[in-house]
């Protein structure tokens, strides 16, 4: 490498390094800020402790949340699950006409702007009388979440060989058997997968959501309100459990992902 | 496929299912299309009806009416946000694409684990809490915040600034850090999809690395770059509650335009017509994105 080369790529590293400090300033900030107090601008290292960490546990408003934002995250992927597995299995089981149309309205949610989303399903829950609720939000995240799951099923059981299915039909299976000793087992991993990155994406969904809840919120709404009148650090405390948890599950994801590649190559 | 399971002649048990089963088909059918439909089809389908509902001081009355347009459109103070709104999102996506290029790149460029854990790393910012990242930036650009500490401690500046915070700098910056994660591996992707012997040929013919840069990687990995700030602009644009937080009044968006409709201002229809008007901006941005990769893949 010539030197011009070499001074290029050492500034572009040093742009690089930078852009990765400021992606993770919040999180740092964050996770500082559970620890040590704040003085006069400047932190205050004398005052390190846990004892936030303690006050969140007995904040109840905030353990309320966090359990109603794992309940409709457990609820939504169990729900776009079983609706991506049904369509995905329906569209690889003969040509179908429709898939293309079908295709196009899941994906719909996932393109156009959360708050577009948000506004339609509310009017949409407004006309036909439903009043909003943590269902209604779990409708929204099944929404948005669909099309993460289809994508990946699809993408598996397009893998899959028709002549597999077709044998275990010609050997005397019905569709029903087919599906649950031939094709779903090979669709688990998928959907381990995708349910672990759907569940973080309903864990975090706030712009949708906001247009859906009605008296019981989940953590991002929680989160807002209290922003509003003002943030303590016991926040920064849960905020960091709650980062350290998706942290490990998005390397779960990705560790699975990473064995799914490896194994279709 | 049924046909070929009943090689033996249709037992009675079997001749009794039939009617079932046809029946069954119906119902697969029906819920395969209707489900998306009902689901998604038809609250955008009925969100874009109410944007020509009249109303009355609140009060719908009823009627059909382009009024809710006709009010955006002759309105100064809308347009002035609706285009503020789009110059945000355009910079927002400006600021992905040379940052988010040049991180993808240098993974790119990588080896080994290295460059899977970092892709992994560069993504990971899109996992945490989208409220409390709001709130990091705030207590980052503030007038107490960080970044004036920061500037303080250096000697750059002598008093706290407020050019940071609560207006449309800070909105934008904000967004910046928090969307820039989602044009990365858009741009990685679009590098790997860079034929490696067109490289090994540049560099064969004896083009430097700078040259095949300029020549090769550039030019082929361009159109999928644009497409994915394109992508980020299009979230950008839709964002309320990021402006909310840190723009204050000076930073008043199209996002919190709309969103106001469905809160304080309870005009509905109104909302949705200014909705409409988001969603158009959207939809041709995502036409100019897949136009773009499209033409980059036929050549």
């Amino acid at each position: 490498m010539s030197l011009p080369e070499r001074i290029t790529v050492t500034l572009l590293w040093i742009i690089g390094t930078i852009t990765f400090a400021v992606l993770y300033a919040p999180a740092a900030i964050v996770i500082l800020l559970s620890f040590v107090g704040v003085k006069d601008r400047k932190l205050d290292w004398s005052d390190l402790s846990l004892q936030w960490y303690g006050k969140f546990a007995s904040n109840s408003q905030l353990i309320d949340a966090l359990s109603n934002s794992l309940i409709v995250g457990v609820c939504a992927v169990v729900i776009a699950s079983t609706i991506s597995v049904g369509l995905a299995y329906y569209m690889k089981t003969g040509a179908r006409a429709g898939r293309s149309y079908v295709e196009f309205v899941i994906f719909l949610p996932f393109v156009l702007p959360a708050i577009i989303t948000g506004i339609s399903l509310l009017i949409a829950f407004r006309q036909v009388g439903i009043e909003r609720s943590l269902i209604t939000v779990t409708a929204g995240h099944v929404v948005l979440i669909l099309a993460v799951i289809y994508r990946m099923v699809t993408i598996r059981l397009d893998a899959l060989e028709n002549s597999q299915i077709e044998a275990s039909l010609d050997l005397g299976a019905n569709s029903w058997e087919t599906f649950v000793h031939v094709v779903f087992p090979q669709l688990r991993s998928a959907l381990l997968t995708s349910s672990l990155l759907a569940f973080a994406l309903s864990f975090d969904e706030t712009l949708v959501t906001f247009f859906l809840v009605g008296g019981e919120t989940t953590l991002p709404m929680r989160l807002w309100a209290m922003m509003r009148t003002g943030f303590t650090p016991e926040i920064n405390a849960l905020v960091s459990v709650v980062l350290c948890v998706t942290l490990l599950f998005a390397a779960l994801a990705a560790m699975s992902l990473r064995e799914s590649i490896e194994r279709k190559s | 496929m049924s046909i070929a399971t009943t090689p033996t002649g249709i037992g009675i048990a079997e001749a009794a299912a039939r009617p079932k089963r046809g029946l069954g088909k119906l119902v697969a059918r029906l819920l395969v299309y209707g489900l998306p439909t009902v689901m998604i089809l038809l609250p955008l389908v009925s969100f874009l009806a109410s944007s020509f509902l009249g109303q009355d001081n609140g009060k719908p009355t009823g009627g059909l009416t382009f009024a809710n347009y006709a009010a955006f459109f002759t309105s100064s103070s809308y347009l002035y946000v609706f285009f503020g709104t789009l110059k945000l999102a355009f910079t927002v996506a400006l600021i992905s694409l040379f940052f988010g290029y040049i991180l993808s790149y240098l993974i790119w460029r990588l080896e080994g684990s290295a460059r899977y854990l970092l892709l992994l790393l560069s993504a990971l910012p899109l996992v945490m809490n989208y409220v409390v990242k709001i709130y990091a930036m705030r207590s980052i650009l503030g007038f107490n915040g960080f970044l004036n500490t920061m500037l303080l401690s250096l000697g750059i500046i002598e008093v706290p600034s407020r050019l940071f915070i609560f207006n449309q700098t800070a909105v934008m910056l904000t967004m910046a850090v928090i969307y820039l994660p989602f044009g990365i591996l858009p741009i990685f992707l679009a590098l790997e999809r860079i034929p490696q012997s067109l490289i090994s040929a540049a560099a064969d013919l004896g083009a430097k690395p700078g040259q095949i840069f300029m020549t090769v990687v550039l030019p082929l990995s361009l159109p999928g770059s644009i497409a994915a700030a394109l992508f980020v602009m299009v979230i950008a644009l839709g964002d309320y509650l990021t402006p909310q937080m840190v723009g204050g009044s000076e930073g008043f968006t199209f996002g919190r335009a709309v969103w106001s409709q469905f809160g304080m201002a309870f005009n509905w229809p109104f909302g949705a017509a200014l909705a409409v008007m988001l969603l158009l901006a959207v939809v041709a941005l995502i036409a100019l994105a897949s136009l773009i990769s499209r033409t980059a893949r036929v050549r």
